[in-house]
């Protein structure tokens, strides 16, 4: 381990106890920004610059790292030596800084690499990055150049899986997202499982869909009674991703998403209760529910929904559960003497859903036909990820006997990497900055082959989907002095967002002219016949509020106006797009603290934000670009509610592709009346997915921590 | 058991008629607090565990074991012996409560010992428990206290302390580790614990301030005279405990600072001034700042955290769904 030999036991302002005083405030009540500083400064002096191997020259470095198999020889050698000096040069050149204590403390933790007893550091920042865009361009010097200057600007920050293991000889892969269809037979089932395992132990995340699967009681080869529904999958399934834990590194992590209308959904809940008897209980598997419109129609009307066997509908329909659309066939299934169902009252249903969320976060929910209707490729969207932002089609495939594909269908992995706004706006050229990072992500499409999971890796070759993320929404509005949630706000969010768009599918459509060719599936989606673009040519996305207006003005950014559209979808038409799915907005964790940036395009959690993670223990984090003299900007996601982030989110949700991972936060007095209103509006204003529920209780009166900031506010 | 054979009829609690709303108050805040220590995923501390070396796996034990020992007093004899002094049915339907969570902490510890450390450590642990002449007299003294006829404020007293000050010599160990990114989900667990016996001895130091406005000046002095005299006593004890614990580690001197923090909160919580000085009481802020127990952002896929809470259900209305 890297703590000093006594594991810091010995007294003395260290700069874990310099980083806490962020949490204390000072005798006048003010916030110790300079304590974290002072932290961060500690932090390399007494640690860092003790422990990281020091060589002579860049040429002593490198020839040490591949000699002693550190750095992967191939990236290397794909580049002349005096351009590696130059890159090498210009990155150390440009003077990067951590502006946190968090922030280093992160990347020293997880990121850098580490002689193999984990005793010393190997890289710093600047090494980091410039591997990463060696590896990422693939010997083209220019684009390695631009690679580095975006990472290094701030600008653009691949996902965590990228920007660890890029480079590196003995690494993970470069994704680490997956979603799997599960069919209802013992071979999908069993595939699944081991697919699990096989993607946990290569450092990935695995949602499955469950909605497939025959419920609690359904029969088996006729028998009555005989299945016991979808809870022992989700059991064997934890005990799956427990086990595989990448060398400890970190625990295997799944999700799992059931329809609403499947039998066993409140079964499927009931796992997460407080109370849950052990044998049912779901500690560590996330949880997702598929929830289409008709279940919306039904509470309003206050009816009974009805729950449909999927043993019985693949019998009738010749189809999976997932591929029907429950909102459209509802009359019908109803009425099918041959489809048994049973009933509950589908507002009880609500309730029930507000009150796991209250116990446990849990569950994500997915819109299902809110995220069909805005998704331009052929096919069914019928689950989402364990960020609950990555909304694709896929293809189920078939088994034979002896566990072979007798159809090989397509599952889904996700590639991604988030922009930093602010960081992007004072680069003053969205275009180039959106183009580069969608060549970077295309790039790690292109070199990952999941070979363990053939469905994946079929996908991955025949979509190269990449989801271009955002971070530091409200870092970059409270800086230019603008309330998140504020018209102002949600006016640059829609522009903003539009103008991503409109570069991201411009980039693409440039690598399917670059390639001579276009996804597979081009030909069927709304991009082939124009009619994706139909909303960008008959209106502007400009803004309409002068304060947005002069926001982009400020800083050079020129916005596409319905002529650069009607010009692109041309283009589009005639060239097609290389990358199936382009943008997936992800919470942006470890990444955001990294990059000084705030989470996704969340509002702060709090102003002072308590970080707990099981590497680097309890850490606390500034909200970027705050001052004592500009709190009032950073108001928390607590004091503006769930409304305006809904909002806000709504206005970029228009503009992407896939979803968005959108965290709701309540106070612990709210009610599940205040959490189903908020999935109302939410679904009213067309949100694809929710992620988590967060709750905050205030300390009793008298109770909590005199003068701790996160206890005041 | 209150004495059923006189002439006072039996009461049965009315909630819609509470005397003292802080009553109700805290039994709200109790039962939505509610938990079992199976929600923590206490497994993914196991390699952290394998990381600590001999004497601090074997320190981390006899921290619990100590603190094993005061919620097994607190829930089998100190809770039920002040339920039969409440003045109101409410005041002992929130005591039941107490008593109850106080089982459940005691019953976490074996949860954390059986998840992470083999039994005849446990055992050992326990034997040391049973032999430490510090823990014992502190267990001792506030034990006398909840005796059948014994006063029933110095009982409130002396179980402030406990709630407030006591504890808190074993909680400094795992918010020491995990500020140091060591077995964070056991000190989840902890911070569960905590966030219940802060509540706790705030109740019962406000009831014991409220009976104590009843009584005489001469009273009142008496009960002050006691508290302090007790408090000094304890404090006494926990300094040579402490050192017992902690003198190997070297964070005896850390650990009293937190001590001194602490008793000061107890005093508060019984409505008296600080005994020892602000100079005396720094804290490490690593520590303090992680006895916070809100707003924590983490990340879900390697721990529970400890903000979740059993809400309110409240039905939707047809406005609700107006679309």
């Amino acid at each position: 381990m890297l703590d000093t030999p006594d594991h810091g036991l010995s007294a003395g302002l260290d700069h874990h106890a310099l980083n806490a005083m962020l949490n204390l405030y000072d005798s006048e009540g003010r916030i110790r920004f300079e304590a974290d500083r002072m932290a961060a400064r500690q932090y390399f002096l007494s640690h860092v610059n003790q422990n990281t191997v020091f060589f002579h020259s860049l040429d002593e470095k490198l020839g040490y790292l591949v000699d002693e198999g550190y750095y992967e020889t191939q990236v290397l050698e794909q580049y002349p030596r005096a351009f590696l000096r130059r890159i090498w040069e210009a990155a150390f050149a440009k003077k990067f800084r951590f502006a946190t204590f968090l922030g280093a403390f992160k990347y020293y933790t997880s990121y850098t690499l580490k002689t193999r007893d984990g005793a010393r550091y190997l890289e710093r920042y600047e090494d980091r990055v410039v591997m990463v865009a060696l590896a990422l361009a693939r010997g083209d010097e220019a684009l390695a150049m631009s690679f580095m200057e975006e990472m290094l600007e701030g600008r653009f920050q691949p996902a965590t899986p990228t920007f660890l293991n890029a480079g590196k000889k003995s690494r993970g892969e470069l994704v680490s997202c997956f979603l799997l269809r599960l069919e209802d037979t013992m071979e999908s089932i069993g595939r699944g499982i081991n697919s699990a395992l096989q993607l946990s132990k290569r450092g990935g995340g695995v949602a499955l869909m469950l909605t497939n699967i025959r419920e609690h009681g359904a029969p088996i080869k006729g028998i009555e009674n005989q299945s016991s529904g979808v809870i022992p999958i989700m059991k064997l399934l934890e005990d799956s991703f427990s086990y595989a834990n990448q060398l400890g590194a970190r625990q295997g992590a799944g999700a799992v998403y059931l329809n609403a209308h499947h039998p066993d959904i409140l079964r499927f809940l009931d796992t997460k209760r407080e109370n849950a008897d052990e044998k049912i209980r779901i500690k560590t598997l996330s949880l997702g529910v598929v929830i289409p419109d008709v279940t919306f129609e039904l509470a309003r009307r206050n009816a009974e929904m009805h729950l449909f066997s999927p043993h019985d509908v693949e019998r009738v329909y010749g189809l999976p559960f997932s591929e029907i659309s429950v909102t459209e066939k509802y009359g019908e299934l109803v009425d099918d003497k041959r489809i048994r169902k049973t009933k509950i009252n589908a507002r009880a249903f609500f309730q029930t859903l507000a009150e796991i969320q209250f116990e446990s976060g849990y569950p994500y929910i997915l819109f299902e036909d809110t995220a069909n209707r805005a998704n331009p490729i052929a096919g069914r969207i019928t689950m989402s990820n364990l960020c609950s932002e990555i909304l694709q089609v896929a293809e189920a495939s078939k088994f034979n006997d002896d566990l072979s594909y007798a159809h090989l269908g397509t599952d889904i992995s996700c590639n991604l990497g988030s922009l930093n706004i602010a960081r992007a706006m004072d680069g003053g050229d969205l275009g180039r900055t959106v183009e580069t990072a969608v060549r970077a992500l295309t790039a790690v499409s292109e070199m990952s082959a999941i070979d363990s999971v053939p469905s994946i890796r079929r996908g991955n070759d025949e979509s190269r989907a990449i989801g271009l993320g955002q971070m530091n929404l409200h870092g970059f509005l409270a800086r230019e002095c603008i309330h998140y949630g504020s018209k102002e706000a949600i006016d640059f969010t829609s522009c903003y967002f539009a103008a991503v768009a409109y570069h991201a599918l411009r980039a693409s459509n440039a690598l399917a002219r670059e390639h001579g060719r276009s996804f597979a599936g081009f030909a069927d989606s709304a991009y082939a016949d124009g009619s994706f673009f139909a909303k960008y040519v008959t209106r502007d996305w400009l803004p309409e509020t002068p304060e947005a207006a002069a926001l982009f003005e400020r800083f050079g950014i020129d916005l596409p106006s319905r002529g650069h559209w009607a010009a692109l979808r041309d283009a589009v038409i005639e060239d097609g797009l290389w990358n199936r799915y382009l943008q997936a907005v992800p919470p942006t964790g470890s990444i955001s603290y990294i990059n000084n940036a705030t989470s996704s395009i969340h509002p702060v959690a709090a102003r002072i934000e308590i970080r707990k993670e099981g590497k680097i223990g309890r850490v606390y984090h500034p909200a970027p670009y705050m001052t004592n003299d500009n709190l009032g900007y950073y108001r928390d996601a607590y004091e503006i509610g769930p409304e305006a982030v809904i909002d806000t989110y709504a206005a970029a949700t228009e503009h992407v592709d896939q979803g968005l991972s959108l965290t709701l936060f309540f106070p612990a007095e709210a009610t599940t009346r205040d959490i189903n209103r908020a999935q109302i509006h939410a679904w009213k204003k067309g949100i694809k997915t929710i992620y988590y529920i967060r709750l905050r209780q205030d300390a009793l009166e008298g109770t909590g921590v005199e003068g701790c900031v996160s206890c005041t506010l | 058991m209150k004495d059923m054979t006189g002439t006072r009829p039996l009461r049965a609690v009315n909630w819609n008629r509470v005397a003292d709303p802080k009553d109700l108050e805290v039994w709200n805040r109790l039962t939505a607090n509610f938990w079992l220590p199976e929600k923590v995923p206490l497994s993914n501390d196991v390699q952290s565990w394998a990381q600590l070396s001999e004497a601090e796996q074997r320190l981390t034990i006899r921290v619990f074991t100590g603190l094993t020992l005061l919620d097994t007093i607190q829930a089998g004899t100190g809770a039920p012996a002040m339920m039969a002094d409440a003045q109101t049915p409410h005041e002992e339907a929130v005591l039941a409560n107490i008593a109850f969570m106080e089982a459940v902490h005691a019953r976490s510890y074996s949860s954390i010992f059986s998840t992470l450390c083999p039994m005849a450590e446990v055992d050992e642990a326990f034997r040391w428990a049973e032999e430490n002449p510090h823990l014992q007299a502190k267990a001792r003294a506030v034990s006398d206290t909840y005796a059948p006829g014994a006063d029933p404020l110095k009982r409130k007293i002396a179980s402030v302390f406990l709630e407030s000050f006591l504890f808190y010599s074993g909680f400094y160990l795992p918010m020491h580790w995990s500020s140091r990114a060591r077995l964070t989900n056991t000190a989840d667990l902890i911070r569960l614990i905590i966030r219940d016996e802060a509540i706790h001895g705030y109740y019962i130091g406000l009831k014991f301030q409220q009976a104590a406005a009843r009584e005489s000046d001469g009273r009142r002095a008496e009960l002050k005279d006691y508290a302090f005299s007790l408090l000094f006593d304890l404090y006494g004890i926990e300094a040579l405990y402490a050192g017992d614990l902690y003198d190997g580690s070297g964070l005896t001197e850390e650990v009293k600072a937190f001590l001194h923090y602490n008793a000061n909160k107890a005093l508060m919580n019984l409505g008296y001034e600080a005994l020892f000085p602000p100079e005396a009481c720094q804290v490490n802020p690593a520590i303090l700042a992680a006895l916070a127990p809100d707003s924590e952002n983490h990340d879900f896929f390697s721990g529970s955290g400890s903000s979740y809470v059993i809400g309110r259900a409240v039905p939707t209305e047809d406005e609700d769904w107006a679309f």
